[in-house]
């Protein structure tokens, strides 16, 4: 399973928001965590690929007014999406600790 | 979140959202990107969240939200095919009248369209079938002299032999030579049969067109003098046509010709379709006679494969300077090239060689002296595919009309269709089923009408066509045209059915069907052609009446005319006097030369001491005996008729007043004047010359498409036409005698005669054919027009029905509903009168401006047909009405 940089990081928010992960939530709190504005194209269209790949379910939500009515649609993290980002955390981990200087370390290993 | 709601996005990125997006991602993505902009809303006020929303829609436009087409529509489609067809029938059937309506209008405008395609394919069919027609020119003269121009399809003799010889972009030249009718014998036979096409080619006729001879030998037939060929018909009516070849036929009583082969028929539809007989050039003395000024030999040539037309005319352009002039020099003292052309530059004379391509002399040669058979015109070509386009129109707006009026019925089974499923592609696709069913019924039904009417159309329309039933590319196109007018007509009713709104049809709440505007045009449109045509067809046979009846300056009616007299030889004079010793005869006249079609020839004249080449007066020259004006009742203006006690009256000359006016004279001023023809000869002192004696009023000797020409009449033997006065009484017992009498003096020839007038209408026969089609159509588009305003007032009384209950219950007479029903479509007929008149007084204006003598078109003309038209649809229209207005309200009324 490969995915892109920036669909890991979508992956990591959708996982991190839990139970409040839709369209406007994801791209706020990447704004706040990467300090960048995420397209909101980009971001639909990772959250699609997501989908697709099967990292990602979505579920429909309540209708609020400030979206003129318009349903929400949630996403949760599947099993399989979990996986793929332990998977490349690890990665991660591994390439570090071959690079002097730098120590992370991952409480979960 | 803390944001207001009902911030509304800019509307038109939002609706462009819309249109793009699949509805699978719409409602997620457009919820997110209204969510941020009222964020933004709240923040940074309403430009900057427009500003960004816009940029947010354009960003969101990637593949995974745009709209995909889903598989599962097309298959369902397939399968509902069979039951499109089921249901149009059952529908078709369910409303008998309403099919019936759209089918009868539709199968007449396409037998009207079918029959004008048959005809516009014929006429522009003509000499085609000839081998490489589409190299074959003929060779035309444009001559002006004396103020007037003549356009002569037969060109001088000496231009063929000249074209072979010098022209090298020319691989043949075939020469005819006009001779019109002929009598014709065996020669152990005592019985003439007259033949009227009779023409002299030359041997390379074979080559030139591609001929083949059922018998005889193409290398030896028409070289010889004395021999001639002959058709099928022809051999059949004089031998039996096994044994043709080497006989011998006597022509015109004088010479010996032999048959040296026998060919097909023309085809109908080429230039030689009437010729039968083909005498070979060889036989006449001026064959080879260096004259350039008598155009009596049509002239074709064939270009070679390489050669480009404008070359051959290039040649053309060069054969008066280089062949004309020099041969006219020989015997006209002091003629130079600079000299004629400074005359022609005075004078305004001229004399053009001009080419016209085989194919194109049927439609584009017009009426040049010399045609070998009468020519179409292509402006009729045009006149005619424009109404056969409106006919087709007009049966399609009824479709349009009808379909759509009717579709309120249909509304609650759309409305059905839909809940249930069926898309507007689907219902599109139903919908354009019945129409092409309709199509296809209407199509069997059109082609089984102009089938059956071909005869009466052939008649009227002089052609011999029949329908190619077994013509593969005649069914390609009937399926083409089938295809396109049930697309063309049932498009219309097709998606306006099918954007009915399920909601609104099966609340009931859309009571009207809709579309009324657009119906109104067509019902305009309808009408508004049907008036136009109308127009067309009075002012046409107003003109052909006011041509038949006006004074033409001579008498026409009760004239007996007797061609071939020189049959009679010497016993012609007594022959005259026989006839008019008889009872019913008045007065009786020879010369070949008459009013309505004859022979013609010109003359040309020099006043006496004035010999410049500008001063040439070219006259038409007849010749005729004394009784010629009293005959036919021709009026003096000044001076007198020939006299048979003056003996110098035969080189005495009587001019029409146009003739006069083209010398420049009064009538009386012309008396005594000394014109001579005789400026050929080299001993100037014996010149000939002849005096007015009188001057005719004028009279038309030419159709009134034409001014009346300039005309010398002297006295003249070897006439060939007995024109003969009758007393008003029982005409077919002079005849008889008449004919006793030529039997006399002239057994075993044949006695042709005809009367005057029928021969002048004849030259109308153009004009008369273009009326009765104009009628016939004129009549098709009214009724198509009146089917369909009839189902409109039928289906517009049906609606109202509760309406006119309730009326007639209030105390409306019957009177007062009907017009009430009545008013709303007569004023859309109004509005097609106002419309057409205008247009079709300008287009017959235009049409009448080909006369020299011509009406003008009365207003009465105009009102009639707006009469005409308005009574045929107030009795169309009325008849629903009254019907409806008679229905008694119980009746309307019980159900609610």
């Amino acid at each position: 399973m490969k995915i892109g940089a920036f669909e890991e990081l979508v992956l990591l928010a959708v996982g991190a928001l839990t139970d409040n992960a839709y369209g406007v939530s994801i791209k706020e709190l990447l704004r706040e965590k990467t300090g960048k504005n995420p397209s909101i194209g980009a971001l639909h269209s990772a959250l699609y690929r997501l989908e697709e790949k099967g990292c990602l379910i979505s579920s429909e939500g309540g209708a609020t007014a400030e979206r003129g009515g318009r349903r929400k649609k949630y996403y949760t993290l599947t099993t399989r999406g979990r996986n793929v980002l332990i998977e490349t955390s690890k990665l991660r981990l591994e390439f570090s600790k071959n690079i002097q200087g730098l120590n992370l370390r991952w409480d979960g290993l | 979140m803390d944001c207001k709601p009902n911030f509304r996005p800019p509307g038109l990125a939002d609706r462009f959202l819309t249109w793009f997006c699949d509805e699978r991602v719409l409602e997620t993505l457009q919820g997110d990107l209204h969510e941020l902009y009222g964020q933004r809303r709240n923040k940074s006020g309403k430009l900057i969240a427009d500003f960004n929303f816009l940029l947010d829609v354009i960003d969101v436009c990637r593949p995974f939200a745009l709209k995909r087409k889903s598989r599962s529509i097309y298959l369902n489609n397939n399968i509902m095919l069979k039951n499109y067809v089921k249901i149009a029938w059952r529908n078709l059937k369910s409303q008998p009248f309403f099919t019936l309506l759209n089918t009868a209008g539709l199968a007449i405008g396409m037998t009207g369209g079918l029959l004008i395609a048959m005809f516009i394919y014929d006429e522009l069919s003509f000499d085609k079938m000839f081998a490489d027609s589409n190299r074959i020119y003929r060779v035309n003269i444009d001559m002006r002299t004396g103020g007037e121009t003549n356009y002569y399809a037969s060109v001088s003799g000496p231009l063929a032999a000249t074209i072979k010889q010098d022209c090298p972009h020319v691989e043949m030249v075939t020469r005819f030579r006009t001779m019109r009718s002929a009598l014709l014998r065996k020669s152990e036979n005592d019985d003439n049969v007259k033949e009227t096409h009779v023409a002299a080619v030359d041997s390379t006729f074979f080559d030139m067109f591609g001929i083949e001879l059922l018998a005889g030998d193409t290398r030896t037939a028409l070289k010889a003098p004395n021999t001639l060929i002959l058709t099928k018909t022809a051999a059949e009516k004089h031998f039996d046509m096994s044994d043709a070849l080497g006989q011998r036929l006597l022509l015109n009583n004088t010479e010996t010709f032999k048959v040296t082969g026998v060919i097909d028929d023309f085809p109908k539809n080429s230039f030689l379709r009437d010729h039968h007989v083909f005498v070979s050039l060889e036989s006449f003395d001026d064959a080879y006679s260096k004259a350039w000024n008598n155009f009596r030999f049509p002239t074709f040539v064939k270009l070679n494969p390489l050669a480009d037309i404008d070359d051959f005319q290039g040649f053309l352009n060069t054969v008066k300077e280089s062949y004309v002039i020099p041969w006219a020099m020989t015997f006209v003292p002091g003629l130079t090239l600079e000299r004629s052309r400074a005359d022609d530059k005075k004078t305004g004379n001229f004399m053009k060689f001009g080419h016209i391509a085989l194919q194109d002399i049927h439609l584009h040669s017009g009426d040049r002296q010399g045609e070998f058979s009468p020519n179409g015109d292509v402006k009729n070509i045009y006149i005619l595919a424009l109404i056969g386009c409106f006919l087709i129109l007009l049966a399609c707006v009824n479709f349009m009309n009808l379909s759509t009026a009717y579709a309120l019925r249909r509304a609650r089974e759309v409305g059905i269709r839909k809940t249930l499923g069926a898309n507007k592609y689907g219902l599109i696709r139903q919908f354009l089923t019945e129409s092409g069913l309709i199509s296809v019924v209407s199509l069997a039904m059109a082609i089984l009408m102009a089938y059956s009417v071909m005869p009466f159309f052939n008649e009227l329309s002089g052609k011999a066509m029949v329908i190619p039933l077994s013509d593969p590319a005649f069914w390609l196109v009937i399926v083409a045209a089938t295809v396109l007018l049930s697309l063309f007509s049932g498009s219309y009713p097709a998606f306006f059915m099918s954007k009915f709104i399920p909601v609104k049809v099966l609340k009931g709440s859309q009571s009207s069907a809709g579309g009324a505007n657009i119906r109104s045009v067509l019902v305009v449109f309808q009408f508004a052609v049907s008036v136009f045509l109308m127009v067309g067809t009075l002012v046409i046979f107003q003109q052909l009446r006011y041509i038949q009846t006006k004074d033409l300056g001579f008498q026409k009616d009760q004239v007996l005319v007797v061609d071939d007299v020189s049959a009679a030889g010497n016993q012609m004079a007594s022959f005259k006097q026989q006839v008019l010793q008889l009872g019913g005869v008045e007065r009786a006249s020879l010369s070949s030369y008459l009013p309505t079609p004859s022979t013609r020839s010109g003359i040309t004249y020099f006043v006496q001491g004035s010999f410049d080449a500008a001063n040439a007066a070219i006259f038409g020259h007849w010749k005729i005996d004394h009784d010629y004006l009293s005959t036919l009742d021709l009026e003096i203006v000044a001076g007198r008729d020939f006299d048979e006690r003056i003996y110098t009256d035969s080189s005495g000359l009587i001019l029409n007043e146009s003739a006069v006016n083209m010398l420049g004279l009064q009538p009386e001023a012309a008396i005594g004047l000394k014109l001579t023809s005789d400026f050929h000869r080299q001993d100037k002192e014996n010149m000939k010359f002849m005096t007015v004696i009188g001057v005719v009023k004028n009279f038309h000797f030419e159709s009134l498409r034409n001014n009346i020409g300039t005309l010398s009449l002297a006295l003249g033997s070897g006439a060939n036409r007995m024109i003969v006065k009758l007393n008003p009484g029982d005409f077919s017992n002079v005849i008889r005698q008449i004919e006793k009498k030529w039997k006399a003096v002239a057994p075993h020839q044949p006695f042709n005669y005809y009367f005057m007038d029928a021969s002048f209408n004849s030259t109308y026969e153009a004009e008369q054919k273009l009326g009765r089609i104009f009628v016939i159509f004129t009549i098709l588009s009214l009724f198509i027009a009146c089917l369909g305003l009839f189902g409109l007032t039928a289906f517009n009384a049906g609606k109202r029905i509760k309406e006119i209950g309730i009326r007639k219950v209030m105390g409306a007479t019957a009177g007062q509903i009907t017009v009430r029903l009545s008013i709303e479509f007569l004023k859309l007929v109004g509005i097609a009168v106002f419309i057409s008149l205008p247009l079709g007084w300008y287009v017959m204006n235009k049409w009448l401006e080909d006369f020299s003598y011509r009406i003008e078109i009365s207003w009465w003309v105009l009102a009639s047909a707006a009469v005409l038209a308005i009574v045929i649809s107030i009795i169309t229209v009325s008849y629903q009405g009254i019907k409806a207005a008679m229905t008694s309200p119980v009746k309307s009324l019980r159900s609610e």
